[in-house]
Order: structure tokens, then C-alpha cells, then sequence
């Protein structure tokens, strides 16, 4: 019994030292690597004064949430690549890795948390009715390095609740 | 006996309680509640950082199902004090066997829906996503908070466990043995997720699947075991150690008494399990003409009083010993 428990202290603590490490936690697919001084690929859903996707073409996105993602990716040097289309094809698309981030007011509730990692709430907002909104981006599930990189950025910026 | 010492004294049944006994009960009704007041504060504290690691899961279950036992303990240690009825003329200690049998029902079904839902993560290779946690004002990675929960909560389990091993062995409680043994195995779980998180945190998004098959896998194993344990009791098996290692000794102790009286030929007992008490039905075969009635009960007092648990105990004279109601090898066995 004792030998199983010095075993697992011994595993335990090898852990703990590897996490001392720079990228603790690290990303199973290394996405917080690729992006920094690369391209951040971002999925924009079109919603109120969260997301305004340009008339026509050559024209940028704006709204609160593409002005919060293009300081996002300059803090880790990286140039935006906009991806515009609806909720459902920028989940699907960002569940088979074509996508680095997903916005377009999107609340914790949102129905894609299968297909997505979910960022920390970083504001709220209440709707016509009066019924509160937690608002969140979505990230590739298990790239937690990024997603903890991203939770930082929006905490800073933002004021995270 | 009087009244008045009637009113003080806890029972079992119509059993009265050795001192010993007493103060192991009492003991043990305490750390049943110091239990439920750990895993009240364990369960909060691990549902507070629960994200999305099915180890964590797995391990937020399992101390959930944990409140089974104690609360069983706890309900049953009060239904079986009342005495006998004209409806239930065996009194009530069977309450400790369904008890058991619904805590063991429980963990099975959990360890079994948890199994495949590990694997189904595994096979479908859906990633953990584990991202940051507002700590006072600080944005850290969730899974330190994991790790720092299944660390924090490791340790009172193997205490409690440990003591309330030796009070099962007291009271032959099978119920907080079947506790007992859970508590002390549970640092394995805690361990186990904390090392499935911080898998996660080096990029292994497996390590916690595999953490959650291996807690789900205790859970089922407690699971099968303690139904096994619980059914076969109530089946009438025969009465065996609080630990089910052994046959009880009370069982060849009281043939061998009986056995060794001038005016018993031969003699031999079946013995049922009731929770705490057993019931005994002794038969003997007298050396020479009918034994007189103050004989027979000389006898049944003498093995009364040679362990708590034997009080219902009924001798049958029989001219030959019945084997149909004896199955097994003769003498020495209680069957």
C-alpha cells in the first residue's frame, strides 16, 4: 500500500515539476503556438452591435466583440483571418479544426458547447425581455493553453465577471 | 433487570448491549456524522471546480454515492433498536440488509453508466477543455484548482476509514464495514484524478479518460462486491466474520459447549446473519432419556452468555441430528 502511495506521489510530483514549464497547460494540438506571430482564424456570426460583418466586400468587421478579438491577436502578434457564415457552420467548422476562435454574442447557454470550449463569461447584457446574458467566444475543445491564454486577455481587458 | 435500567440501556432488537458495545455504537453513529459533514464540504468543493474533466466527474459521483453508506448506517442503527413486534416477531435487524443492498444497487448502476461513458470520451476522443478560473481577481488555470481539491480532500477519508473498521469489527456491522473499506481505498480516486488533470495540462487529453475509467472501475468493483455481500445475507447465508473472511467462531463455540455437556450425545447448530444478531437453532441429540426442561434451559443461557450477538436462540431436542436442516460435513459447522 505504502509503495502505491510513493508511486503516486513520485507520478504526482513529476507532474507538478513538468508544469513549471512554460506551457502549462499545453495544447494537445498546439494551437497557441501556431497563432502566435501567425494567423488567427476567426469565425464571425453577425448579431447586433456584438458582430457587424461588412455590406460588401473589402469592408471590415466591426462591433464590440471583432474589436476585442483584432487586440486579442495583436498581443500575441498575430494578423486576423476572417471567416463570416452562421453559427452552426463556423461550430462545425472550428470542431474539425478550420477555426481558432468563434464569436457573434454568443452566452454561456449557448447549444454549441459540444462542439466548442467555452471562454469564461466576460460580460453581461440583459435582452428586451429582462433575462441576463453571460457572453463567452468559443474555442477548439481541449486547447487549453490558448483558451487559458484567451480567458486571461478578455479578463484583463474586459473586466471578467 | 429492572424497569428503570430497561429505559437506559441500547438494544439491538431485544438484544442488550454489552458496555463495549454500547460505546462502539456511539462512537460509530459519530464518525457517521463527522462522514456526512466531510463529504458535505467535499462534494461543494469539488462541484465548484468540477469543468469539464470526466475524472473529475467520476470522482464528484463517487463521493456523492458516498453519502449511501453513513446515511444507511445512520437510518438503520434507529429502526433496528425497536423491539420485536406481534407483526414482526424477528424484530427488525433485517432494515441493515436492504439498507445495504440499495447503497451496493447504487454504486454498481453509477460504476456501470460511468464505464461507458468514459469509454465512449475515450473512443470519440472528445478533448477535456479546461480553461481559466477568476481566483480573487486572478485569472489561473482551472486544473490547479482540480488538483488542489482532490489533494485537499485525499487525506480525512483514510482516518475515518481506518477507525471505522475496528467499530464494524466491534458491533459486526457489515454496512460500516462495506464504509470502512470504501473510505480507505478513497485517496486511490483522488489520486487518480489529480493525475488525469494534470495530464490534461500537459497536453494528454487521454490521461483523463483513463483516470476516469480507473475510479469508475473501483466504483463498479465496490458495486458487484457489495451486492454480492448484501444478497447472499439476505439469503440467510451462513453467518460468517464482519469482514466475510471467515465462518463466525460463535458457531463451533457453541457446538462445541453444547457437545460437551454429560447428558448431549451430539450436537450441532444453523446460524443466520440478522444484521447484528444472530438466530440460532441449536439441535441435540440427548445421551440418555429426555433432558429436563431446567437442563435445556441451563443450557440456552450458558450459550447466551457466551457472545452478545447469540440471544434468540431456540434448542430442539431430536433423536437423531436432521440433516436436510444441517447440510455440509457434521460437527464443528454451523450451517
Amino acid at each position: 500500500m505504502s509503495h502505491q502511495r510513493r508511486a503516486a506521489v513520485l507520478l504526482l510530483s513529476a507532474l507538478l515539476l513538468a508544469g513549471c514549464g512554460t506551457s502549462f497547460p499545453s495544447d494537445p494540438t498546439g494551437t497557441l503556438e501556431k497563432v502566435k506571430e501567425g494567423t488567427l482564424r476567426v469565425g464571425a456570426s453577425e448579431n447586433g452591435d456584438w458582430v457587424d460583418l461588412p455590406d460588401g466586400p473589402g469592408g471590415d468587421v466591426e462591433g464590440t466583440e471583432a474589436e476585442l478579438v483584432r487586440r486579442f491577436a495583436a498581443s500575441l502578434g498575430a494578423k486576423v483571418e476572417w471567416v463570416p457564415g452562421t453559427e452552426h457552420v463556423l461550430a462545425e467548422e472550428l470542431k474539425h479544426g478550420g477555426l481558432d476562435v468563434v464569436i457573434g454574442g454568443l452566452d454561456d447557454k449557448t447549444p454549441w458547447a459540444t462542439h466548442a470550449g467555452l471562454t469564461l463569461p466576460y460580460t453581461e447584457s440583459r435582452d428586451s425581455r429582462g433575462s441576463l446574458h453571460k457572453h463567452v467566444m468559443l474555442v477548439p475543445l481541449g486547447e487549453n493553453a490558448f483558451l487559458l491564454e484567451l480567458d486571461k486577455f478578455l479578463a484583463e481587458t474586459a473586466g471578467a465577471k | 433487570m429492572t424497569a428503570v435500567e430497561n429505559r437506559s440501556a441500547v438494544r439491538f432488537g431485544h438484544t442488550e448491549l454489552p458496555t463495549e458495545q454500547q460505546a462502539a455504537l456511539r462512537k460509530a453513529v459519530t464518525f457517521e456524522w463527522l462522514t456526512i459533514g466531510f463529504l458535505a464540504v467535499s462534494t461543494v468543493l469539488v462541484f465548484a471546480v468540477l469543468g469539464n474533466s470526466q475524472a473529475m466527474k467520476a470522482a464528484w459521483i463517487e463521493d456523492v454515492l458516498s453519502f449511501l453508506p453513513p446515511v444507511s448506517f445512520l437510518l438503520a442503527a434507529r429502526v433496528i433498536r425497536k423491539r420485536p413486534t406481534e407483526e414482526h416477531p424477528y424484530g427488525f435487524h433485517r432494515a441493515v440488509g436492504i439498507a445495504h443492498v440499495v447503497a451496493a444497487v447504487a454504486l454498481t448502476v453509477m460504476g456501470a453508466y460511468l464505464i461507458v461513458d468514459s469509454a465512449m470520451g475515450l473512443l470519440t476522443a472528445e478533448h477535456p477543455t479546461i480553461g481559466g478560473f477568476n481566483f480573487f481577481g486572478q485569472t489561473i488555470w482551472l486544473g490547479w484548482l482540480m488538483i488542489a481539491a482532490m489533494i485537499l480532500t485525499a487525506g480525512p477519508p483514510i482516518y475515518l476509514g481506518h477507525v471505522k473498521m475496528k467499530l464494524a469489527e466491534k458491533l459486526h456491522d457489515k454496512v460500516l464495514y462495506a464504509d470502512a473499506d470504501m473510505n480507505k481505498a478513497d485517496w486511490m480516486t483522488a489520486a487518480a484524478a489529480a493525475v488525469g488533470v494534470a495530464g490534461i495540462g500537459l497536453g494528454w487529453w487521454w490521461a483523463d479518460y483513463a483516470a476516469a475509467l480507473i475510479i469508475s472501475g473501483s466504483i463498479l468493483h465496490d458495486g458487484i462486491r457489495n451486492t454480492r455481500a448484501a444478497i447472499s445475507a439476505l439469503m440467510d447465508k451462513r453467518a460468517r466474520t464482519y469482514d466475510d473472511a471467515e465462518p463466525h467462531p460463535v458457531g463451533r463455540q457453541l457446538d462445541e459447549y453444547l457437545q460437551g455437556l454429560d447428558w448431549v450425545d451430539t450436537a450441532q447448530s444453523r446460524i443466520r446473519d440478522e444484521g447484528h444478531v444472530f438466530h440460532v437453532e441449536s439441535f441435540i441429540v440427548p445421551a440418555g432419556p429426555m433432558p429436563r426442561v431446567e437442563q435445556l434451559e441451563a443450557a440456552r443461557k450458558a450459550c447466551i452468555a457466551l457472545d452478545w450477538k447469540v440471544q434468540d436462540m431456540v434448542l430442539v431436542p431430536v433423536a437423531e441430528l436432521p440433516s436436510e436442516y444441517l447440510p455440509g460435513p457434521t460437527s464443528g459447522g454451523e450451517r
